[in-house]
């Protein structure tokens, strides 16, 4: 069998072939920005938008990645197609990651034969949301019934999994303390269904109250986050916790609203994007240019002047 | 700092072998080299060895075993890719092999076979040539 081409790539995505995908993720990864992987995107984007895109996000060990393992072996159970995206940190000083997400989820993945890609984020400027984005879309047009995108962890990351889900489940659990006070502030406006993990840890209540107390006082709009209590040991609470996803995925789909916003704010950081990608040359050339800069320094021109005067001349 | 495509690497103990300091230390030294690493942990089954690297497209696909069985489970693990007609994928070994089995482990496509002391440059330098051999097959689709 030859190495894939193109055609077979986008032939084998729309028939769920997972080599196609796969290979289809990596040109994504790795040439976000080619033709080719521009190609594979525009040719499966007509067959998107049927998967309920679930983002996972919450502090580092809290459960996350046992916690999809359960989600998505109950709902393989239950006759649906689930894949799985894992993001996590690329190391800023060798570029290297270790993808470990899947120790954690792997009975279910091999059992149910759920689809599951780790991808490290690269430092996390551009290429990060970028191949996140399309590896998605690859796994909607491959006919998953749900994707599940876990995100690297509490923090900046988070936003994007606002733009990207359609349903962002916020893991937290007791014994984070004074850490729940830190994350409360971003972390509680982006959470669809709050999840205490760890129920069977002292603590636990107390925690699930504190959510509730915090939910309680922020303002909401339709729809109220509620609070799910499980064990991910027992399965405990995982039935609710679905029914609660599927509630929230029904809500989006009668509301309009959260879709425009949505595709708006990716066409946002695509128009940025091609903006950046038309102008860069024009940009590292006169940054490159030492005669120059050293004659901005000398004249002491400020960064604002000497960047209103360059993007006048390149636009 | 971030290289645009980092070599992307499975590591895994196929079979009975709990032994997994040596395979642990590789892959830290692997992510320190710049690698993208993804360890499956212990017991996986030579199946979802090859599924998982089908799914996470891999260039390279690492076995490490100390318990003698590699002659079975490496060949499992080969036959398999084989049998699901991946070729763009390079699979290395290492643990505890005699002499006289790496050259039938090379016939079967597995190189390195790299036993206890081994320096890591040396095992590194042989993952990144795999590697760029397949990169290379996966540009030009032939």
């Amino acid at each position: 069998m030859k190495v894939l081409k193109i055609e077979e790539i986008v032939r084998g995505i729309l028939d769920g072939d997972r080599r196609a995908v796969s290979r289809g993720i990596s040109v994504i990864e790795n040439d976000y920005d080619s033709t080719v992987a521009r190609r594979i995107i525009k040719e499966i984007f007509p067959s998107t938008g049927r998967a309920h895109i679930v983002g996972i996000t919450g502090p580092p060990g809290i459960g996350k990645s046992t916690m999809i393992g359960n989600l998505s072996a109950m709902l393989s159970k239950k006759g649906f197609r689930v894949s799985v995206v894992a993001v996590d940190a690329s190391s800023p000083f060798s570029g290297g990651s270790l993808l470990g997400n899947r120790i954690r989820m792997q009975e279910s993945l091999s059992k149910y034969g759920v689809y599951m890609r780790s991808l490290a984020n690269r430092g996390m400027n551009g290429g990060l949301s970028r191949s996140v984005w399309d590896a998605v879309k690859i796994l909607d047009a491959s006919g998953s019934d749900y994707i599940i995108v876990e995100t690297v962890g509490a923090g900046q990351a988070d936003l994007d999994i606002v733009n990207l889900a359609e349903t962002v489940i916020v893991v937290l659990g007791p014994g984070l303390g004074d850490e729940i006070q830190a994350i409360k502030a971003g972390i509680m406006e982006i959470g669809h269904v709050f999840v205490i993990n760890k129920m069977d840890r002292q603590g636990a209540f107390i925690a699930m109250k504190d959510i509730e107390e915090t939910l309680a006082m922020s303002p909401s709009g339709e729809w109220k986050p509620p609070v799910v209590g499980v064990n991910s040991l027992t399965g405990e609470g995982y039935e609710t916790f679905i029914e609660k996803i599927q509630e929230h995925g029904n809500f989006v789909k009668n509301h309009s609203g959260s879709i425009l916003r949505k595709f708006r704010t990716e066409l946002q950081m695509t128009i940025i994007q091609e903006l950046r990608r038309k102008f860069e040359s024009d940009i590292s050339l006169f940054l490159g240019d030492n005669a120059v800069i050293e004659r901005l320094i000398r004249e002491k021109v400020d960064p604002y002047s000497a960047a209103e005067k360059l993007v006048k001349k390149i636009t | 700092m971030f290289k645009d495509k980092p070599i992307k690497i499975l590591l895994a103990k196929p079979g009975i072998d709990g032994h997994d300091r040596g395979i642990l230390v590789l892959a830290k030294a692997f992510r320190d080299a710049g690698m993208e690493v993804i360890y499956v942990g212990l017991l996986p089954t030579p199946e979802e060895v090859v599924d998982t690297a089908i799914n996470e497209d891999v260039d390279v696909v690492a076995l490490s075993l100390l318990n003698g069985a590699h002659m079975t489970v490496f060949k499992k693990v080969a036959d398999l890719m084989k049998e699901k007609g991946v070729k763009d994928i390079a699979v290395v070994g290492g643990g505890t092999i005699p002499d006289a089995d790496k050259p039938k482990l090379e016939k079967l496509g597995i190189s390195g076979n790299y036993g206890p002391g081994t320096p890591i440059a040396e095992i590194i330098k042989h993952i990144t040539e795999r590697a760029a051999e397949i990169r290379k097959l996966k540009a030009t689709g032939e």
